[in-house]
């Protein structure tokens, strides 16, 4: 079902958490509010599920507008954080609670739990009670228990926080398969730009309350529109550079050279304030605009090595090449940057 | 080392077990001791002596005890023996006339004063009508209304008289003023019609104190509170709290004005010319409103307060799933908040019905029992026999026996309530996980 979200401002007290905030959710996509903690990410899923309600503006399931009713009667499917299993329930009653409150019948209700469970893989754990469950196993449950009635909106509050880094992994694509198998319209809220860029269809990216740019996980990558989402998604993180527009070339301490041509159509004036943010696989020993630094840092991650460039000015670049490391530390190296392919940012951080 | 920590421990316990032994401990051990003895105002607490009253000599005839024997108990007897003569001689009696007794009639005992007299008026030293009067009583030997210090003493006087051991016995045994063993209370207790009368008074009482009030209306408070908005539930859990925080004799007093027949209620029902009466003593039925209300008004802000920070203890995210989920506030109550108040709840259960069971200072200021014995309670009733006897006679060993009761249905009570909210299986694993 599509979700629509206009205008949408919620306070708490005298602070903004979610700022004017209108987004469009596509029928069967699979959504990510990414942004670091408290930007809003999470009240804005609260207040879709109706846990919140909001200030100001609307917000509309399919033609229907929910904003004014309370969670029981918006058809959504949440998975907490801390999953919020039901303790003193066993895994079955927990994954059929939502279809009890409704009054179906007993038969319905197992054939349903029994149906979703299947779904999860999660049918020999059914006697269990949450205590007695891995957490994977639990963030199972949560799910089935989220989706088990086929709510119009599938939401995930940070669910892969609460797992080992293996079961990350794994989960990762298990939520992915059930959200395709069911072609149910789902958001995720994540703080990990990874998970948002490896499982969702679009990515929404938030700070502050407001939404900074929506988009593919490709568009985010390598089109975002300012320096917050340039820095925020990509791991290792993209480096800056801080300099000026003398003369067509972009100029800092250590570092000169000439700007690319798209660069200088747009309308850059000589004396102009500009950042380059270079990623690290665009700075490699044979790229085209030659950089000279000092190797400061090594990282070998064994199928690749890190580096850090230390310039004569101080900025710090760093490079991801495949392989063995191919210097020391402290060794003086003269590689190149890949201009065209980097990004340029107004003094305003919006990217040129 | 770990034998150094160890004793540490103690150590640090040693005030604990000693408070616990002489504050805990010995009341209990005390109760159970005095409920098995006859101790009353008439015994005291220390031992007694034994003295030959008639209603003693009565009681022993009516256990079995030889009528003849008895006769011969009771009646007074004057025998000329060297203890009476020596008695006689140092209480200056004329030295002639006893010499002239010991010689001629020495051994010679008669059964009542007229005719020892007899026998003196026809000495060759005839005393005169007083010296008579002053020497019999020093021959008389009767042991009745006598006190003897011991068993001993007792004994000795009683062979002389001729009595076989069992006689002896059963003479000591009913003319002894102190207190003694026995089991008697428990029989006599359970003999009472007016015991099962306070059992059941007692039974009403705390269940329905318990049930209406110290949990169900406790938990209807927490609930209704919970889902207020903060300042509202401030003000009201304060409301309701003030009956704990007065001064009991105070609360009590304030409902009494409520009541008497110059009260509030009687003014008001006044006014639609109904004839003013004391509400709370009017019939037992009032009485028993009453008494509930008073004790259940002090309990429900316990529950309330328990029961709200239990409540706060389950996770908010539990409340948001099960919103999401589609429980409605009743639902949400039926389904998470009751279910995860099982250990509150058993903790308020068990501990209401002990202090139910054992405190009666608000129905001791209220009613005191009244009408009649219409709102008398066990803990009342063993306050009653033991301390505060109409009659005046405080029946100690009774009302400890009373008293040893209440402890063990406490104490039954408590188990039985265990095993019913599955206590181990609580303890076993943590109820809420996060």
């Amino acid at each position: 079902m599509r979700i629509v979200l206009d205008a949408v401002t919620k306070q708490f007290g005298a602070v903004k958490a979610i700022d004017d905030v209108t987004l469009e959710i596509v029928d069967g996509e699979l959504l990510a509010l990414l942004g670091p903690s408290g930007c809003g990410k999470t009240t804005t899923l609260f207040a879709i599920c109706g846990i919140h309600r909001i200030d100001s503006g609307r917000i509309l399931f399919g033609d229907l507008e929910v904003s004014g009713l309370p969670p029981q009667r918006r058809s959504v499917g949440v998975v907490f954080q801390s999953f919020a299993l039901y303790p003193h329930m066993s895994v079955s009653e927990n994954i059929g609670f939502p279809l009890q409150v409704r009054k179906e019948s007993k038969a319905e209700i197992e054939r349903k739990v029994d149906e979703v469970a299947d779904l999860v893989h999660i049918r020999e754990l059914l006697e269990r009670r949450p205590a007695q469950l891995s957490g994977g196993q639990q963030q199972r449950v949560a799910i089935a228990r989220a989706i088990v009635r086929r709510p119009d909106i599938l939401l995930l509050d940070e669910p892969l926080a609460n797992l080992d880094a293996k079961l990350r992994l794994e989960m990762r694509s298990e939520l992915r398969r059930l959200q395709k198998e069911t072609g149910i319209t789902a958001v995720i809220v994540t703080h990990d730009q990874v998970e948002a860029m490896s499982m969702s269809d679009r990515i929404v990216i938030m700070d502050d309350g407001r939404i900074l740019q929506i988009g593919t996980p490709d568009e985010m990558y390598h089109r975002p529109s300012n320096k917050f989402v340039a820095g925020f998604i990509g791991n290792p993180p993209i480096s800056f550079a801080d300099g000026k527009v003398e003369d067509g070339r972009f100029v800092t301490e250590g570092l000169d050279f000439d700007l690319p041509d798209r660069i200088k159509k747009a309308s850059v004036t000589a004396g102009q304030n500009i950042t380059l943010g270079v990623r690290p696989e665009y700075l490699q020993p044979d790229f085209a605009t030659p950089i000279e630094a000092e190797i400061t840092f090594i990282e070998n991650q064994g199928r690749e090595a890190l580096y850090d460039l230390t310039l004569a000015g101080g900025h710090v670049f760093r490079s991801i090449q495949s392989g063995e490391p191919i210097c020391k530390l402290g060794d003086k190296i003269r590689w190149g940057i890949d201009a065209d392919a980097s990004f340029f940012f107004d003094d305003q951080g919006k990217r040129i | 080392m770990r034998h150094q920590s160890d004793r540490l421990g103690l150590a640090f316990l040693t005030p604990a077990l000693i408070f616990v032994v002489l504050f805990f401990l010995s009341p209990v051990v005390l109760t159970a001791v005095f409920s098995f003895t006859t101790m009353s105002t008439a015994t005291g607490i220390s031992g007694g002596t034994y003295r030959i009253t008639p209603s003693a000599v009565r009681s022993a005839a009516e256990k079995g005890l030889n009528p003849a024997t008895a006769e011969r108990l009771s009646q007074e007897r004057y025998t000329i023996d060297d203890d009476a003569l020596t008695r006689a001689t140092k209480a200056g009696i004329d030295a002639e006339i006893l010499k002239e007794l010991e010689r001629d009639l020495k051994g010679k005992s008669t059964d009542d004063r007229r005719s020892f007299e007899r026998l003196l008026k026809k000495l060759d030293n005839r005393p005169n009508r007083r010296q008579v009067k002053s020497i019999s009583p020093h021959f008389r030997t009767s042991i009745l209304n006598q006190s003897f210090e011991d068993r001993t003493t007792l004994d000795a006087t009683l062979e002389n008289l001729g009595l076989d051991a069992a006689e002896r016995a059963r003479v000591a045994e009913t003319s002894y003023t102190g207190w003694i063993w026995t089991s008697a209370n428990f029989r006599r207790m359970f003999l009472q019609p007016d015991t099962y009368r306070i059992l059941i008074n007692t039974i009403v009482y705390v269940f329905t104190t318990l049930v209406i009030f110290n949990t169900g209306y406790a938990m209807v408070l927490a609930i209704v509170t919970f889902y207020l908005p903060g300042r509202q539930a401030t003000v009201y859990r304060t409301i309701w709290f003030l009956p704990r925080i007065t001064p009991p004799v105070i609360y009590v007093l304030l409902w009494k004005w409520l009541a008497w027949d110059t009260g509030f209620i009687s003014t008001i029902t006044g006014w639609f010319g109904v004839a003013s009466r004391n509400w709370m003593l009017d019939t037992s039925l009032n009485a028993w409103v009453f008494v509930v209300l008073i004790n259940g008004f002090v309990g429900a802000s316990m529950g309330m307060i328990i029961f709200s920070s239990a409540i706060k203890t389950i996770p908010e995210s539990l409340f948001h799933a099960s919103a999401v989920d589609g429980a409605y506030r009743w639902q949400q109550v039926r389904h998470i908040i009751l279910p995860q108040l099982r250990w509150p709840i058993l903790f308020l259960t068990t501990y209401q019905t002990l202090s139910l069971l054992s405190s009666f200072e608000l129905i001791f200021l209220a009613t005191n029992g009244g009408p009649g014995s219409a709102t008398e309670v066990w803990s009342l009733a063993a306050f009653h026999l033991a301390l505060s006897n109409y009659a005046g006679n405080l029946q100690y060993g009774l009302g400890a026996a009373f008293a040893l009761i209440l402890v063990l249905i406490g104490i039954t009570a408590s188990l039985f309530y265990l095993r019913l909210f599955k206590f181990s299986e609580m303890i076993s694993k943590p109820r809420i996980e996060h």
